[in-house]
């Protein structure tokens, strides 16, 4: 593992210029760089609980590693350790306590890495690549949670090879997210399950997907008493829906949004729309973060429905961003995300992760309607 | 009348308190009045729609609605023609009409003495008066604004055109109770049918009225048993509300699958004729899942992608674009929409792009490792992963076996495959994970594997 130091700038790129604002792309946000980022892009993105101290960063790339870093309060970023597969990692988590990420990847096992130890071993099995992994932390029990192209959702005891649970979905799986006792997993097909964790994982509903492309990412959010109560769900054009489990009044509350497109009044030239790779809640402000294949982010208030900042556009899609435990550190990975199919890959470009202060841009509109 | 149904009285508008005849012209109304942007004459739908765009697109805020009355200027009220408007709104609005008809009631029953011989035949004319006059005010009384009352018994539409969707629903409850009533009547009745039309539920608040009518009890029964077939036949004035959200998923027409039927005929896979006919089979089905029926706009307004699959241009869907700019809220279709064409930025296959990117040699190759013992032995190879340089023609996304491991069959996979994962029920395939899974997981345990 390379130390840090080599690649690390604020911004410099190479122009020369320090400071120079126009020609570097590559970070137009200005945004801190992680150091020793991998070598391919980066599929996930994880910040440690907070039950651990301080931060921790971890992201999985098609590189097959996962790399884990120290984010210091100056901003530095410190790499601590890695750990590889033998096929690209698409997905990873922590545990509850800190103490272990689990991690899935495209040669259909999953892995507990053991921080302390810097130990993995692998605690489950896939008949296809493992798309999206979590850990589940139950009042009666815990578990791994994984979800695969074989249309398989498994939950894993880590300490037997067989899996406790194993769930057969309609289609593969291509997004998940887990917030206790709510589970949502999306599917090709347009397929959207909603799953309840109590006592034991079960199937509680199929939704009819709100969008009319391809899912792509999905991320549950929480209500004012801190319990799951809805999902937002993004696709591959440019649009994310916001659906609540129980609304009141579900033609009223559950909307759509546009996002990650170009041209946005002019309509002379035909419309660039992008996929939505990822979607992230704040922590505390409980407003949400999308990240695009159009090289952007941006900040929307689901309650007030408004955005509430768009990023510059970086020069490679984005792919994956989450938010440290106390909502003060946005990450956001810019890599090659396939979206303009294999030509476009140059397996020399270099992929990066930046952090971003998010303190005060996440912060909810006051509400004007 | 004046029971409920009371929103079906003439349509006015809240924000400055003019009647209209229909809600269609209401809604005109007040786009043009009171939802329309100062700064770029802009027509919104409602209120908060106008706040949105003018915040969103000239950033500026607006805070009453243009052209209304005080009192009535709230720019955060969703008010969509006649929906949306406070209830006691509503009931003050029903006293102000009530009281206004019943002065002109007082004044109907004047004229109408007068005007009656007109059209009935004399003797009847006498008789006619007084039910019709009568008559008339229940009409007044639910708080229709019917100016005209009076000129309904002359017949003639003296007037009517303007009561129409105040008066037809009640007349029409006349007929059919009117067998008792004086011939008189019925030129009244005949007047009906060509303002039946429009009415919605006026009727089935007759018969309160009706009921304390001295001159009229036997039309009670009558209008009663009318009155469930009008709510039946009216029509309500079709308002599409424009306050929803999901449906708004407009747009963008044609999905990937149909272009797919195209792009399989382009090299992407070109050793794999099997890999096509699967391609189809799956894009066939995805086509008729994901397409929308919507098309307002042609699905294809690019000529399909050539060259290669993976060309960004794919989906030329036409979307239907509410507000161009990346507003939060969309709405739904019936909105004007700017219909733009628009390029998806995905390659064609519905698949997802993990999936495509993992049939890339570079990716599936270590897969299948045996032999694998640690995870960090691994490392330096992998850490390395060097396009495919084992003489295997890099063809993009071409599965060709790597290692021979996969052996022919592959190619049958529809699709995708994804690094290494069996194509289905191929025997040959050889479990990839034998020396895989390095420390204590026993591959004969995990019954998946008997798949390969």
């Amino acid at each position: 593992m390379s130390l840090f130091g080599t690649n690390t700038g604020f911004g410099t790129g190479g122009t020369g210029v320090f400071g120079s604002t126009t020609t570097d792309s590559h970070n137009p946000m200005k945004d801190v760089e992680v150091s020793s980022p991998p070598d391919d892009s980066i599929s996930c993105l994880a910040f440690s609980p907070p039950t651990l101290p301080g931060n921790f960063l971890i992201g999985g790339s098609w590189a097959n590693d996962v790399r884990c870093w120290e984010v210091q309060d100056n901003g530095q970023t410190v790499p601590k350790a890695q750990q590889m597969h033998t096929g690209p990692v698409l997905d990873a988590c922590w545990s509850d306590d800190g103490s272990k990420v689990f991690t899935a990847s495209c040669d259909k096992t999953a892995k507990m890495w053991d921080l302390n130890s810097n130990q993995a071993m692998q605690i489950a099995q896939h008949d296809g690549p493992i798309k999206s992994i979590h850990w589940i932390k139950a009042p009666n029990y815990n578990c791994v949670m994984t979800g695969s192209w074989d249309k398989t959702l498994k939950f894993w005891d880590t300490r037997s090879s067989n899996p406790m649970m194993s769930l057969q979905m309609p289609e593969r799986s291509y997004c998940a997210d887990v917030v206790y006792p709510m589970a949502v997993v999306a599917t090709a097909e347009r397929g959207l399950i909603v799953y309840q964790l109590e006592n034991q994982p079960s199937e509680f509903r199929r939704i009819d997907s709100p969008l009319k492309h391809q899912h792509r990412c999905v991320a549950i959010f929480k209500d004012k008493q801190n319990k799951p109560t809805g999902f937002a769900l993004g696709s591959i054009e440019g649009r994310v829906a916001i659906h609540y489990i129980n609304p009141p009044n579900p033609a009223k509350d559950n909307f759509t949004f546009k996002c990650h497109r170009s041209n946005g009044t002019n309509t002379t030239t035909p419309q660039d729309i992008y996929a939505v790779n990822a979607i992230s809640f704040h922590p505390v402000h409980g407003t949400l973060a999308t990240v695009g294949s159009d090289g952007r982010f941006s900040f929307w208030d689901k309650d007030a429905r408004t955005k509430l900042k768009t990023s510059e556009q970086l020069d490679q899609p984005i792919t994956a961003c989450c938010f440290n435990n106390n909502g003060n550190i946005f990450a956001y990975a810019s890599s090659y995300d396939w979206s303009k199919g294999h030509e476009y890959y140059n397996p020399q470009k270099k992929n990066y992760i930046f952090l971003r202060n998010a303190a005060e841009e996440l912060k909810p509109r006051n509400k004007k309607w | 009348m004046g029971r409920k149904k009371k929103k079906q009285m003439k349509p006015w508008c809240w924000y400055c308190n003019r009647d209209f005849d229909d809600e269609k012209i209401l809604i005109q109304h007040q786009k043009a009045k009171h939802f329309k942007c100062h700064i770029c004459h802009k027509k919104l739908y409602t209120g908060p729609g106008l706040a949105i765009h003018c915040m969103q697109v000239h950033k500026e805020t607006i805070d009453s609605v243009p052209n209304a009355i005080p009192g009535r200027t709230d720019i955060e009220l969703e008010i969509y023609g006649m929906e949306g408007i406070p209830e006691k709104d509503m009931q003050e609005r029903r006293r102000t009409l009530e009281q206004k008809s019943q002065d002109q009631k007082r004044k109907n029953q004047d004229d109408s003495d007068e005007d009656d011989d007109d059209d009935e035949p004399g003797p009847s004319a006498q008789t006619t008066v007084q039910p019709q006059a009568s008559y008339a005010a229940p009409m007044a009384q639910p708080g229709m604004p019917v100016a005209g009352a009076p000129g309904l018994p002359h017949g003639g539409y003296q007037g009517m055109p303007p009561m129409m969707p105040g008066v037809p629903p009640m007349m029409h409850g006349i007929p059919p109770g009117m067998h008792g009533i004086p011939p008189g009547m019925i030129p009244m009745g005949g007047m009906m049918p060509p303002m039946m039309p429009g009415m919605p539920g006026i009727p089935p608040g007759m018969p309160p009225h009706m009921a304390p009518r001295p001159g009229m009890p036997h039309m009670t029964p009558a209008t009663a048993g009318v009155i469930p077939n009008r709510p039946a036949a009216a029509a309500q004035p079709a308002v599409t509300k424009p306050l929803f959200p999901s449906a708004a998923q407009m747009g963008s027409g044609a999905s990937s699958p149909a272009d797919l039927q195209s792009a399989s005929s382009q090299p992407s896979f070109p050793n794999m004729p099997q890999a096509q006919q699967g391609a189809p089979g799956i894009a066939a089905s995805t086509a008729a899942s994901s397409d929308p029926p919507k098309a307002t706009f042609p699905a294809y307004t690019q000529p399909s992608v050539s060259a290669s699959s993976s060309t960004s241009a794919s989906n030329p869907s036409s979307s239907t674009v509410a507000k161009p700019p990346a507003t939060v809220t969309s709405k739904p279709a019936t909105l004007t929409t700017t219909s733009a064409t628009s390029k998806l930025i995905h390659p064609d296959e519905d698949i997802s792009l993990e999936e495509m990117r993992t049939q890339l040699p570079r990716y599936q190759r270590l897969v299948p490792r045996v032999g694998q013992a640690h995870a960090s032995a691994a490392v330096a190879t992998v850490g390395g992963m060097i396009p495919p340089q084992q003489g295997i023609p890099q063809q993009p996304g071409m599965r060709h076996p790597m290692h021979g491991q996969y052996g022919a069959p592959p190619q049958a996979m529809p699709g995708y495959m994804a690094g290494g994962m069996p194509p289905y029920g191929q025997g040959p395939m050889v479990p990839p994970y034998q020396g895989g899974p390095p420390l204590g997981m026993r591959p004969p345990v995990m019954s998946p594997a008997g798949r390969y």
